[in-house]
């Protein structure tokens, strides 16, 4: 079950969200990859027909032959029979059998070749063996695990069979790709949509950089013009000194005037769009942020933390890049180079025709030499990823390097590595030196081609047709130097489009994520809770179909104490989920003092939640603001409280800035057991109703498990608690113990009553336990002995 | 899957090993009157695929390592190189038609020996050089790729592959 398939199954919203979710995947492997997006349909008619009109349920596909080439079978199960559907010739083969004759179903993974069996009875061949490539696996593993359940006498039946495979094989591309946005002309109209709001200062700071360009344009027209209409004439004797100094001063006035206004329009343009940029940054990092609070912890298991971090920080500056001087940039860009090639062939269209004929094959060069370069960058980052590798391995294991004394070894693994990446660096650094030069050699054969066309006119009587104004020489000569900036420009348009649809494409992705776990419009809110926890034959499975809670029913009584026991896997941490929230059932009910968990307003149940995990998470900042993360009014002396009641008082006075010390990043300055006490002080002042511990002692040694106990024991009073524990003594408080195993509750009792179950689980580890501890000591056995007692 | 005799290791050090693969396809080590169902995991996948051979049962547990595939008899050799043909197996890449790069994966389109394919690996994922000069790509689903000789792909190929090779 992802985030898009499974925001629960009592509205409409979800099975549209369903089928938007269908249609993605569908597209994903269209357009990724060369198999089926589904079953195909004449041949699912024909299974169909074999399996006497029953629908197929749910199918996969396994892409490789006996021989290990790549091809398509189909495995598809019916209600009582399953097929296996191989589409090699003109007329697929197909074999059906009776589901009832599958006795057994064996996996075996491989580098890339997974074989699943279908057993018969035993000593006789396999029914079928299906070879796939991983592509195929979470498919072929839906197919498994319905054969599986089969065998142990339960139904599972795919609710939309083609969502499951469509799933299950678009699953890979689509963690891997942000692909919800759509296609890159639609995210860029959607990008440039956030500067609605800011429409007066983006028309300004266009408008100051068009005036910019058009300006740019005036000095060499005007410097053309003094010198045909007043230099020239003058030094020719046809115009009197006296009667154009006032023009000339005029004009000379005018440039002056053209830069200057050049100069404001420049800094307009600059400040206005950097400014602009920043706040459309801004809104769209406070939007992502404040989407990524809203969203379920199904999304969080799937996306990498450095990558959502990287959409935050990374992906929002670059886009203020791209918003602030990428747009500008670039429609200026065009606007000069075309406004230039108008000039030129105003001033004189063939002179201007030899510049402007060769600006389209310029443009092209530099397009290829950018893509020239991100291969050569390609290069030069993957073996510049080694040269990081090897620093971030032998710096964190300085200890053994010097240990084993491999110090040359490393010396010469860096060394290695770097001359390589040096050896890339440097080809990046032949390659853009000498493009350049060629490129300006190019610009300059044109100006000298512009010398020859234009030398033979200059040298031309003066009212002759044909002859050029020195004046209009000079103005192109001027505008000439104007070519280049535009020219790299618009070389660069594909990349730096690329870079900010990239972004954008990551950023609209979270945005489009719906929460999975939504409040009702008219949401509970329990004023107080009391603590009682109902689960009624509760299912809950991360996928459409492999439940990992199965038909669980409990009822646990305001302040019970209860502890979760069990096999890793079994799905003790998935009840505390459920019970926290964090995910919806599947199927059945799970109430609170009565209410459905999901009638509760979500924000103000969860402040009745607490919580204390193996791993407790500390943010950067003081000691007191991580004890106060829950209640941030809450006093001094109530802070001071809640550590002397969680057995961290004494350590925090030692820290030589007491409670304003600062932890650092996840509280990596403190040790395991003293993160610990501070996560059990912000419990004890968060004040919860309904309390979950997660492993809280697990990884603690003997004296400091002693004082989180004594600190939990505090804890715990007055609250209805599930605690999970795999060392079993620890859980000597609890009223009943639960044992979860398969997803399904099959023991409950206290201590002496599941102790007293022969053949029970819980005997079992116990017993497991108990011979453990006295094989590794008189003491660890005494302490176990007197915690039973 | 641990439905067979299990078979003490210090028996398997001494005793000589059979290896037959049963009706269902599942391989089986024998010895003397002990069998068990195994399956196989090369503990040198790439710089010695015929050597140090690990059978292990359901569990996971060792039940022999076969230190040289030539120490078996020929049909326990054969029965063993044949599960081997499976648990070893990648797809091997004789042309690339176009590898283009998207958002945050990389697009191989590529003729493998096995036929043609379309996949993609992270972008940030490296291919991973191989002993020998060779080359293996891993895709998002974790299927790997080999392209065993770069230097022999068709021009092509190479140009595609380049930015990606030593």
């Amino acid at each position: 079950m992802t985030e898009r398939t499974s925001a629960g199954n009592a509205d409409a919203g979800p099975r549209e969200a369903r089928s938007a979710a269908l249609r993605a995947d569908i597209a994903i492997l269209e357009r990724y990859t060369d198999q089926p997006a589904a079953l195909p349909r004449a041949l699912r008619a024909s299974i169909e027909r074999r399996f006497l009109g029953r629908p197929v349920q749910i199918y996969a596909l396994a892409d490789l032959d006996a021989s290990l080439r790549l091809t398509e079978t189909w495995l598809a199960l019916g209600a009582r029979e399953l097929a296996v559907a191989s589409l090699q010739g003109d007329r697929p083969e197909i074999r059906t059998f009776p589901r009832s004759a599958v006795k057994g179903v064996r996996f075996e993974p491989g580098l890339t070749c997974n074989v699943l069996t279908l057993l018969g009875e035993p000593g006789e061949p396999a029914l079928a063996r299906l070879r796939f490539t991983h592509r195929q696996r979470r498919a072929m593993e839906n197919v498994q695990f319905a054969l599986e359940q089969d065998l142990e006498g339960r139904a599972v039946e795919a609710e939309d069979p083609d969502a499951l495979y469509a799933e299950g094989v678009a699953g890979p591309i689509r963690d891997a790709q942000a692909l919800v946005a759509g296609n890159d002309v639609a995210v860029l109209w959607r990008l440039l949509g956030y500067l609605r709001p800011y429409r007066g200062q983006v028309a300004f700071g266009m408008a100051s950089a068009a005036v910019l360009t058009l300006l740019s344009l005036v000095p060499p027209y005007l410097t053309g013009w003094l010198i045909d209409e007043v230099v020239r004439p003058v030094q020719a004797g046809t115009r009197g000194l006296a009667d154009v100094r006032e023009t000339a001063w005029w004009i000379v006035g005018a440039i002056a005037g053209a830069h200057l206004l050049r100069q404001l329009c420049a800094w307009a343009r600059l400040r206005w769009m950097a400014i602009l940029g920043e706040h459309v940054a801004r809104d769209l990092r406070t939007e992502l942020y404040e989407h990524l609070q809203k969203l379920s912890l199904a999304f969080y298991s799937r996306k990498k933390t450095g990558s959502l971090i990287t959409r935050v920080t990374a992906d929002t500056d670059r886009l203020w890049e791209f918003l602030a001087l990428g747009v500008v940039d670039v429609s200026l860009a065009v606007i000069q180079l075309v406004g230039l090639g108008a000039v030129l062939l105003y001033l004189d269209w063939k002179l201007g025709l030899v510049m402007v004929l060769p600006i389209p094959l310029l443009c092209v060069w530099v397009y290829v030499h950018g893509e020239r370069m991100n291969e050569l960058f390609l290069r030069a980052w993957r073996k510049w990823s080694r040269v990081t590798d090897v620093v971030a391995d032998t710096i964190p294991g300085m200890r053994v390097v010097k240990a084993f004394h491999q110090e040359q070894r490393e010396k010469g693994r860096f060394g290695e590595r770097n001359q390589a990446a040096t050896d890339e660096f440097n080809r990046i650094h032949d390659t853009w030196t000498s493009f350049w030069p060629a490129l300006m050699l190019a610009v300059r054969a044109m100006i000298v081609a512009v010398w020859v066309f234009a030398v033979p006119r200059l040298l031309g009587p003066g009212e002759a047709p044909g002859t050029l104004s020195s004046g209009t020489f000079v103005a192109f000569l001027l505008y000439l130097t104007m070519f280049m900036p535009p020219i790299e420009i618009i070389g660069q348009i594909a990349r730096i489009m690329n870079r900010a649809t990239s972004s954008a494409h990551r950023i609209f992705e979270v945005l489009d994520t719906e929460p999975q776990v939504v409040d009702r419009s008219a949401a509970v809110r329990l004023e107080p809770v009391q603590g009682a926890v109902r689960f009624e034959n509760v299912a809950f499975g991360y996928d459409g179909v492999r439940q990992v809670i199965r038909g669980v029913s409990f009822d646990v009584k305001p302040g019970e104490v209860i502890g979760l026991v069990g096999p890793s896997g079994g799905g003790k941490t998935t009840v505390t989920n459920l019970i926290a929230r964090f995910y919806d059932p599947t199927a059945g009910r799970l109430t609170i003092d009565g209410v459905d968990l999901r009638d509760l307003d979500q924000g103000h149940y969860r402040r009745q939640i607490g919580m204390v995990l193996q791993d407790p998470y500390l943010f950067h900042g003081t000691v007191l603001e991580n004890i106060t993360y829950g209640k941030h009014d809450a006093s001094l002396d109530e802070a001071v409280a809640a550590a002397r009641a969680a057995n961290a008082h004494d350590f925090v006075c030692q820290l030589p800035h007491g409670y304003e010390t600062l932890v650092g990043e996840r509280g990596h300055t403190l040790s395991g057991g003293e993160r610990q006490r501070i996560s059990i002080a912000r419990a004890i002042l968060h004040d919860p109703r309904i309390l979950i511990l997660d492993e809280a002692t697990s990884s603690v040694d003997t004296e400091t498990e002693y004082k989180i106990q004594e600190a939990l024991d505090r804890l715990v009073a007055g609250r209805t608690v599930f605690a999970i524990a795999h060392r079993l003594s620890t859980l000597r408080r609890a009223t009943r113990l639960f044992v979860i195993e398969d997803g399904k509750l099959t023991e409950q009792g206290t201590h002496a009553e599941l102790l007293a179950l022969s053949g029970g689980t819980y005997r079992r580890l116990y017993g497991m336990q108990r011979q453990l501890t006295a094989e590794s000591g008189s003491q660890g056995e005494a302490a176990l002995e007197k915690e039973v007692a | 899957m641990s439905d067979g005799t299990t078979l003490d290791k210090p028996e398997t050090e001494d005793a000589e090993l059979r290896l037959e693969r049963r009706a269902d396809g599942q391989l089986w080590a024998v010895l003397g009157a002990r069998a068990a169902p195994v399956w196989v995991r090369r503990c040198f996948p790439w710089t010695a695929p015929a050597r140090f051979v690990s059978l292990r049962d359901g569990d996971e547990e060792e039940v022999a390592l076969v230190r040289d595939l030539d120490e078996l008899e020929p049909d326990s050799r054969r029965a063993l190189e044949a599960s081997l043909a499976e648990a070893g197996f990648v797809l091997e890449i004789v042309s690339v038609e176009s590898v283009e790069d998207e958002i945050e994966i990389r697009t191989f389109a590529v003729r493998t020996r096995q036929g043609p394919r379309r996949f993609q690996t992270l972008r940030d994922e490296w291919p991973r050089p191989m002993p020998g000069g060779g080359i293996l790509l891993r895709d998002v689903a974790g299927d790997l790729y080999l392209v065993r000789d770069p230097a022999k792909l068709d021009r092509a190929s190479h140009a595609h592959l380049w930015p990606l090779l030593d």
